[in-house]
């Protein structure tokens, strides 16, 4: 256990002040010059902040510092935002930060594709289910789904659920705040996973629970349908990790 | 040998200047014309009398308004390579010498231009990704093509430094190319290394960022090369095509951590033009992402897979002083410029008719490899006018 550096308490200390009285010159200042427009989209920081508490600050290796602050909002309701500190220039600069605990995102591009094509997946999941293409002539499961079998031909194509429960094919924390839904819950982990159950077809979503996590390809692991807490979003399938294959 | 080997040369090659997206002063149909316009100057041909005109990956400038525009006296030829992103950039030439070598156009213009004043951002990856992705935050293509090198490096064991070699390749030969966006922007091993994560494993200098820009080259009958300035780039072979099991699939591609050009496929390139992979003197290798770049090495033969990539793909061996193949002499999409890979083209043709910032000597062999692990793919081989 590395001891924390006395310069760094005061810098983490003055960083959660200027963050909390959205001072954005003293904000940016710490960040590493060369990704503070990832930094800035990456965290979801509301602007009516009271103060700042450091809670914790631990080493993270290489030299590297994590500390979490507590942000109490004007209404006294509160969240947490974790950064990393590395030295730069003879002081310290945030490397990246996120909200804790990980939470994933809810995108706007969700819900049945135009053509159609997909409905009874989407539909399957507002009904706590995993429904993917089979066909209904020659059994072969199908994903992404096609307008006919592409194995026997067949018009017949049916839909049914699938035991969610699979490896991991390939994996990817995304750290980039490609889109504005993503603040707040930056880095993601999305995993591509092979379903036995369904011919090895192989589906996508997000990793729950994946912050500071070391992923594998052959890792078990389990959907769950989650329901968003709002009208405008269609469930989705997120995975946890059942361990090493 | 087949007939369509040789048959077909590029005789002009023209490109806009690489602007930082959303900086382009003229529309994406102007930066097209003027491409083109440059390309006819290279080659001394008057615009009007080309006669197709062929882009690929859904150009907002369609073939009658450019060559409306041009006043041309005939359209005899118009198409476009059907989806695949950049990956239809080779299928554009090669559509294009088909159509010139079946005798339905005397010179077909290829182009590609973007720009965000007319095409919006991230125009280059319209209608690719559906909600099946989208809805689980997969919103970019650099996280596809993540996914894949992940298994890539994980599983198939190739190093990642690899993909690092190509990155600096690119930014190397930039440095001598005063039009790239990263000119007086050298990047070494620890800027690499400590650049921020975009999607892992890719960090920043892995991705390309797109530009606002064109390119165009013209493609004639060999036998009227002569009646055009300049050395001719002979087209030898050129194939597009995707794999039973690729395409649109929602990664459940079969041979995933391949870049999609089967082996069938390849097969056809090499034997389509009389040569072998090891007979290329350069190529320019399509680097949407690096990662993908590396995948489409190892599919054409042109690198060993797994472990033993690392060995092949270093910057040394990828530069033009001392480089057993040199890729990506003009910086390539990450240094250069992105427009979806048309400067690929451009370059490509140049290192056969001169003009490229760092010429290969002695080249007669030029690779052009298409936009990797997209749903489809292509490739081109151009030659000099020893190889035919």
């Amino acid at each position: 256990m590395s001891v924390v550096p006395s310069d760094l308490r005061i810098t983490v200390d003055a960083h959660g002040k200027a963050v909390a009285a959205a001072d954005n010159n003293a904000v940016l200042a710490d960040f590493l010059p060369d990704r503070i427009g990832q930094l800035i989209a990456s965290a979801d920081v509301p602007a009516d902040l009271s103060t700042a508490v450091v809670r914790t600050i631990t080493a993270a290796g290489g030299g590297s510092f994590d500390a979490v602050i507590r942000y109490s909002r004007l209404d006294d309701s509160w969240f947490d935002l974790r950064s990393r500190w590395v030295e730069y220039d003879g002081g310290w600069r945030v490397f990246s930060v996120r909200n804790i605990p990980d939470t994933p995102p809810w995108m706007d591009l969700t819900g049945p594709s135009a053509d159609g094509l997909d409905t009874p997946h989407w539909n399957g999941l507002q009904a706590d289910k995993l429904m993917l293409q089979h066909c209904r002539n020659c059994s072969t499961w199908v994903w992404a789904p096609r307008p006919i079998c592409p194995s026997c031909h067949s018009f017949d194509m049916g839909w049914d659920d699938v035991d969610p429960v699979g490896t991991v094919y390939s994996w990817t924390r995304t750290w980039q705040p490609f889109t504005p839904e993503a603040a707040g819950h930056l880095p993601y982990v999305v995993v591509l996973v092979e379903l036995p159950a369904a011919g090895h077809r192989r589906v996508m979503g997000v990793l729950a629970h994946a912050d500071r996590r070391t992923i594998r390809i052959g890792e078990r692991v389990r959907g769950e349908i989650e329901q968003s807490s709002d009208d405008r979003h269609w469930p989705l399938v997120r995975w946890h990790s059942l361990g090493a294959a | 040998m087949s007939e369509f080997r040789g048959s077909t040369a590029v005789v002009g090659v023209g490109t806009t200047d690489y602007y930082k997206r959303g900086t382009s002063p003229l529309s994406s149909a102007q930066l097209v014309l003027q491409a083109i316009l440059r390309a006819c100057d290279d080659a001394g041909a008057d615009p009007r009398s080309i006669d197709g005109f062929v882009s690929y990956a859904g150009d907002s400038s369609e073939g009658l308004a450019i060559a409306a525009a041009l006043g041309v006296r005939e359209v005899r030829w118009c198409s476009e390579v059907w989806g695949g992103g950049g990956g239809g950039v080779a299928a554009a030439v090669n559509c294009a010498a088909a159509a010139v070598h079946a005798g339905q156009a005397d010179c077909v213009a290829v182009y590609r231009g973007l720009s965000e004043g007319t095409d919006g951002r991230r125009a280059f990856n319209r209608g690719h990704m559906g909600h099946l992705y989208t809805a689980h935050s997969m919103i970019a293509p650099a996280q596809v093509c993540a996914l894949r090198t992940q298994r890539m490096l994980e599983v198939d064991g190739v190093p990642a430094s690899a993909m690092e070699a190509v990155a600096l390749a690119g930014y190397h030969h930039a440095q001598r190319n005063p039009r790239a966006v990263a000119y007086g922007r050298p990047l070494d091993h620890n800027q690499y290394q400590n650049c921020r994560m975009i999607s892992e494993p890719l960090r920043l200098f892995d991705c390309s960022r797109e530009n606002d820009g064109a390119a165009a080259i013209l493609v004639v009958n060999a036998e009227r090369a002569g009646d055009y300035r300049g050395h001719p780039a002979y087209i030898l072979s050129g194939v597009q095509g995707a794999a039973a099991g690729w395409t649109e699939s929602a990664e459940n591609e079969d041979a995933y951590t391949s870049a999609g050009f089967h082996p069938k496929l390849v097969q056809r390139l090499w034997e389509g033009a009389g040569i072998g992979p090891s007979d290329v003197n350069v190529a320019q290798v399509y680097e949407n992402f690096t990662g993908p770049a590396v995948a489409a090495m190892i599919d054409h033969g042109l690198c060993p897979p797994g472990p033993g990539a690392g060995e092949y793909m270093t910057l040394d061996n990828l530069t033009v002083e001392r480089g057993r193949l040199p890729i990506n002499t003009a910086g390539g999409n990450i240094a250069e410029g992105f427009v979806h890979g048309i400067g690929l083209v451009a370059e490509a043709t140049r290192q056969i008719r001169g003009d490229s910032p760092n010429p290969v000597a002695d080249a007669h062999i030029s690779l052009l490899i298409g936009g990797p692990m997209a749903p489809l793919v292509s490739s081109t081989v151009f030659g000099s006018s020893a190889t035919v």
